[in-house]
């Protein structure tokens, strides 16, 4: 349960009370609810919730004895002191229990065997444990028209709401939107939005594991499954790179939920997540999820089984003399990865090239060797340093950590480019592309000066800027107490990293003609930045493509063998998060028809490739990796079982990669953000529709004036590497003469516009006629 | 009519006090010059201790031992903050301090400011006050351009500015957390204390929170001495106080009595007494959460202690009378709803409580009562009552668990057939 904050009993100074007759120790400072549930003793609560912040004390569930006090106390709000002689069990402490609890159900429905909280309700366990078996209220319960929608995704029983104030603080205190609050009084007031418009955020649907009743609920999970036949599995999530940690709700292997799962004691997880991690699972049913094998061979196209279309694969990837090259997508996993080394190395695609798509990060190589932070190590930062990207966006729970690290006494400076909203909470300086090593100047004597700073840098931005990666981590490594937090772009670039597979090699060799065949793993290389440089290479060099991918796109249409792979929410495997933290994705989950987990398909392609491996599962395909790869540290499953592991950091740069080259083109330069809330995830989720973020080409005042450029007009983006279309949004008080433009966002393929290796580019904007949907 | 030993220079005066020229001709800003030249913060602060001076919003705190809880060495901004949001049910005495003699208020915010090192006091008044409201806001700018307050109090080194703030209709903002609450922009709810306002009150800083009539008390202590305010009446309630006299009386409206001297009998002849052949049944002597008194108590004399002694509180001085021809179920009732209405939902007991409370005394009043139900009403009190963060619950308790006492048979029988609507012209002895 995540109600309690969690107590350290090994520190020492250690304060020394009575716990109901018998002698206990807690740090000084422990509020009695913590100490007591460290002891073993649970004093119930609701309001209470350490993530939201200092106790409020508001619902008077935690009343307790404490000798020489005057009443009874809230153990919630009631630091322990020395000699202090405290009863949750005497008759006036269980009075009070049961008497808050009857007038807490006095006006609650009781209607548990409706609601989707029955049978996992801490009121309702709370009333078995500690209430009064019977109500003496005989009036009539308040009536509310049912249920309201707080949003597209969250419902809320107003009659079931006992008032404990927590998904008001979250919204004000943890994601600080400001929109979340309580109106009206006493028993009439009602949890809404200030403005009465949906809560709409980025991390709106916590509340909904926050309430401690049947209050708020999730719409796409409503009165789909019961906490009885469901089964809960502990797994990571991959829409990004922070790689959160969750609990998916299974029911016969189908996905039913996702829910925040907090590490044990907070280590490093507290369980927020954001809607996208949160609701995004229904993208597995999308109508674009493959299915079913296809192989398209001289006898034309046909939909087959697994094992026909293994076989034309591997038919298909013997080829004489020329290598195979395989391409890893960025969600590929570390098994996937390894297998594909293997493949290459000593089995059975001899002399393969493997590359991954990502961002060649040779000028990254000194940030990344200098100490890494965990999330939670900005809980102890006096400064917290964001550098490029926008984490909001594109590492959106990164975002939650560093508004606590603010509301936590650090201050918080950014860097960057992008207008973005941790930039209101202190100091921000804006720069240009091309200029953060100067901007970079303001903060580095901060960063020496700081007793404990932690930074955070963009992988993207800081990639393309080798003068600033060094002169950061020239500040980060000058003081011994600084930490970097790499703010990274791929779900698992830091896992395939590890593994030293370069961000190049594949292209170049399929340009120079040297490939045989192309093998891709959760890679589609033509809706990827630079598409039209590999549509163009691919047309030219005329191999044949083995697909293993889990949603149609571009490659799969017209790839020679097409093997359908299931998602992050069906397949075992491992995800390093972007600041190396290898974790483990578990399943238990079963894909749509014929689909089956990438790493399999790429294990039974070498068995059709008469070399079959020593593993035959996850576990020993990792355990084989582990061995041969130091940078996974040799880690095993097991070492990963409960928080995951730290990786050692890299010692040098990935062999093969160089970094993205400069800017290219001519007109303004273009920044582009990966937004979590409009990639393919949120394009995919039905439950996200209403609030997908849908991408503009966003120009500042003054530029979009200069250009003739007005909100809504479409504009077409085009650079030595191809164009894209778009519509414009004039946005006040943004930097001028820069264009910024999503990455990822459907139906907007602004990919196509940059160079292959996501380096610098400038566009030139064209108006184009109307027609632009937005 | 002028008074007495009057505290109050409009009642001393027996005219309006609102132009600067005639509150200084009444005496006024003598205290404040005499203090910022001749006193140091210190001094005046023992000065306030020493009157004896008790809070008289409610609670009857001393007001200088509060003063003294502010620490000395803290390095943020100190604030004092007037608690001008009179809501207890019948208690207008503020009202008319702020009405008749805003520049008294002004001068002993100031004063209070000076005191404890605040440069900023701010008068958080009610949002019904607009009149009085409009009022303080002249005053302040009189004073402001008169020198009074502002840059250089005086002309001394002294800074001490007033700022009014408008309230918005709660009663939970005259809870001092709930008024800081509100102050500072947010909702109005009691917060979690420790810490005090002492310590961390407006913007976590330390703050003084004070009534209008007790700041308004300032200025004479200062300029008469502490030993003058502390003779005036009993020992350990010195001073007068300012009963707001409502309900059936023939002459209604504010009476500043010495502590002490004083019965409720007395009090009520002041304002006139009950009508001809009625008697009196109910009392409510300090506003309308403090339990209710009834005939039998009417020779109790009128200080903090005495009232004790008989169960209830000097309150806030907001004095409701009844007399026979009132129901006491239906006022208790009444009363009930109106705790109900302002609970500010935050603590459980309080917001669930009275709101089964009020149910339970309407189904009586209905004729849908119980017998059991009294016993149920009284098994609630204990749950609700000293359970909460703030005083709200036990305001809206006390009545009722006094009313259920002292008229009980009123009660059982309203249990039984219903309470029937009082008729104020029928004969006394045909009312409930």
């Amino acid at each position: 349960m995540g109600d309690y904050a969690p107590v350290d009993l090994t520190v020492d100074n250690q304060v020394t009370f009575e716990l109901n007759g018998r002698p206990v120790s807690a740090p000084p400072g422990t509020m009695l609810v913590d100490a007591c549930f460290a002891h073993g003793v649970e004093v119930p609560v609701f309001c209470y919730e350490p993530r939201l912040g200092p106790p409020i004390g508001a619902c008077r569930m935690c009343l307790v004895e404490v000798e020489g006090m005057r009443g009874l106390q809230t153990a919630c709000s009631t630091p322990v002191q020395q000699d202090m002689v405290v009863r949750t069990d005497s008759v006036a402490a269980k009075d009070a229990q049961d008497g808050v609890l009857e007038l807490l159900l006095a006006n609650h429905p009781l209607d548990c065997p409706v609601c989707d909280k029955g049978g996992e309700c801490p009121l309702q366990d709370r009333t078995y444990r500690f209430g009064p078996g019977r109500t003496r209220f005989i009036e009539r319960k308040r009536h509310f028209p049912k249920p309201l929608e707080l949003s597209t995704r969250i419902a809320l029983d107003r009659e079931r709401c006992i008032h404990c104030f927590r998904c008001v603080r979250f919204s004000q205190d943890v994601a600080q939107d400001g929109q979340l609050t309580m109106q009206e009084r006493g028993a009439a007031q009602e949890i809404t939005t200030f403005t009465g418009d949906p809560y709409e955020g980025r991390f709106t649907g916590n509340v909904i594991d926050l309430c401690p009743v049947g209050a708020l609920t999730s719409i796409p999970y409503r009165f789909v499954a019961r906490p009885w036949d469901i089964a809960d599995t502990p797994t990571v999530c991959g829409v990004c790179p922070v790689g959160c940690n969750t609990e998916m709700s299974l029911r016969e292997g189908r996905v039913m939920r996702v829910t925040g799962r907090a590490n044990p004691n907070y280590a490093h997880e507290e369980g927020w997540l954001c809607d996208t991690g949160r609701w995004g699972y229904d993208s597995v049913d999308a109508p674009d999820r493959l299915v079913a094998p296809v192989v398209r061979d001289a006898t034309g196209e046909r939909t087959t089984d697994i094992e026909d279309a293994v076989l034309a694969a591997a038919l298909v990837l013997r080829t004489e003399g020329r290598p195979v090259g395989i391409l890893l997508g960025p969600s590929a996993s570390v098994e996937e990865g390894a297998i594909a080394l293997d493949l290459a190395d000593a089995g059975a695609l001899q002399g393969a090239r493997v590359a991954r798509l990502g961002i060649p990060g040779a000028a990254l190589a000194g940030l990344r060797a200098l100490p890494g932070a965990q999330l939670s190590d900005l809980d102890l930062a006096d400064l917290v340093v964001v550098v490029g990207g926008d984490p909001g966006a594109q590492q959106p729970v990164a975002e939650l950590r560093i508004r606590k690290a603010r509301r936590f006494g650090a201050a918080v400076v950014t860097v960057g480019t992008r207008p973005h909203a941790l930039e209101a909470l202190d100091e921000s300086v804006r720069t240009v592309p091309g200029a953060l090593a100067e901007a970079l100047a303001a903060v580095t004597s901060r960063i020496a000066e700081a007793a404990r700073p932690v930074v955070l840098w963009d992988e993207a931005d800081l990639a393309v800027e080798p003068e600033a990666a060094e002169a950061l981590a020239a500040a980060v490594g000058g003081n011994p107490g600084a930490l970097q937090l790499e703010l990274g772009q791929d779900v698992n670039g830091a896992g395939l990293r590890a593994l030293g597979i370069p961000a190049a090699g594949v292209l170049e060799a399929l340009v120079a003609g040297e490939l045989g065949a192309l093998l891709t793993v959760h890679a589609d290389p033509l809706e990827g930045p630079g598409g039209g440089v590999w549509d163009a290479a691919l047309a030219e060099a005329d191999i044949p493509v083995v697909a293993v991918a889990t949603h149609a796109g571009r490659l799969t249409a017209g790839a020679d063998v097409v093997l359908p792979a299931l998602t992050h929410w069906e397949a075992e495997g491992t995800l390093v998060s972007m600041n190396g933290r290898a974790q483990r994705v578990r399943t238990g989950g079963r894909g749509p028809g014929e689909a089956a987990a990438g790493w399999e398909l790429l294990v039974a392609l070498a068995h059709r490739l008469g070399r079959p491996p020593a593993y035959r599962t996850a576990a020993s395909a990792f355990r084989h990796a582990s061995e041969r790869h130091p940078g996974l540290g040799g880690i095993t499953y097991d070492d990963m079982d409960a928080g995951g592991v730290p990786l050692p950091p890299a010692a040098g740069p990935v062999p093969g990669e160089g970094a993205p080259r400069a800017a290219a083109g001519e007109g303004l330069p273009l920044v582009v953000t990966r937004h979590v809330h409009g990639g393919p995830v949120a394009a995919r989720s039905a439950a996200l529709a209403a609030t997908r973020w849908v991408g503009t080409l966003q120009l500042g005042a003054a530029t979009a004036a200069r250009l003739g450029l007005a909100s809504g007009d479409g504009v077409r983006l085009t650079s030595p590497h191809g164009s894209a279309t778009l519509p414009v949004q004039v946005e006040e008080g943004w930097p001028e003469e820069v264009a910024f433009a999503p990455l990822g966002a459907a139906g907007y393929p602004v990919e196509a516009v940059l160079p292959p290796d996501r380096g610098a580019v400038r566009v030139v904007l064209d108006r184009v006629a109307a027609g632009v949907a937005a | 009519m002028p008074v007495l030993n009057s505290v109050y220079r409009h009642r001393e005066a027996g005219h309006l006090l609102t132009d600067l020229d005639a509150y200084r001709e009444a005496g006024g800003f003598r205290a404040l010059s005499s203090a910022v030249a001749d006193m140091e913060p210190d001094d005046l602060l023992y000065v306030f201790h020493r009157s004896g001076l008790r809070g008289r919003g409610g609670a009857g705190f001393p007001m200088g031992r509060k003063a003294s809880f502010l620490p000395k060495d803290s390095r943020l901004a100190k604030y004092v903050v007037c608690n001008a949001d009179e809501s207890e049910p019948g208690t207008f005495k503020d009202r008319e301090i702020m009405e008749m003699n805003p520049f008294q208020l002004i001068e002993g915010i100031t004063l209070a400011g000076y005191a404890i090192g605040a440069e900023r006091g701010y008068i958080y008044i009610r949002g019904e006050y607009e009149h009085q409201a409009r009022i303080l806001d002249e005053a302040i700018r009189q004073a402001r351009a008169a020198g009074y307050i502002g840059r250089g109090i005086l002309r001394s080194q002294v800074d001490f500015d007033v700022t009014l703030y408008r309230g918005a209709g709660a009663y939970i903002c005259g809870e001092e957390t709930g008024l800081l609450e509100s102050l500072e922009g947010k909702r109005g709810q009691p917060r979690l204390k420790p810490p005090f306002p002492a310590v961390a009150g407006l913007y976590s800083s330390p703050t003084l929170i004070n009534n209008v009539e007790t700041l308004s008390a300032l200025p004479p202590i200062v300029e008469r001495g502490a030993d003058w305010y502390a003779a005036l009446g009993p020992e350990k309630s010195p001073g007068t106080k300012i009963f707001s006299v409502s309900g059936h009386v023939q002459r209604p409206g504010n009476y500043e009595v010495i502590l002490g001297e004083t019965t409720l009998r007395e009090l009520i002849e002041l304002a006139g007494g009950v009508r001809e052949g009625r008697r009196v049944k109910a009392v409510w002597v300090g506003g309308s959460s403090v339990p209710v008194l009834g005939e039998q108590h009417l020779d109790t004399p009128l200080d903090y202690e005495s009232l004790n002694a008989v169960g209830t509180f000097l309150g806030s001085g907001g004095c409701i009378v009844m007399d026979d021809s009132g129901c006491i179920v239906r006022s208790t009732l009444r009363l009930a709803t109106f705790y109900r209405h302002e609970s500010c939902g935050k603590c459980s007991p309080c917001r669930e409580g009275t709101t089964w409370m009020e149910k339970i005394l309407q189904r009586i009043v209905d004729g849908e009562g119980r017998i059991e139900d009294i016993e149920l009403l009284e098994s609630l009190f204990g749950r609700i009552s000293g359970k909460v963060l703030c005083a709200l619950a036990d305001g809206a308790v006390a009545p009722i668990k006094s009313a259920l006492h002292m008229f009980r048979d009123d009660f059982v029988r309203a249990a039984e057939q219903g309470a029937p609507r009082p008729d104020p012209m029928l004969p006394a002895t045909a009312a409930s």
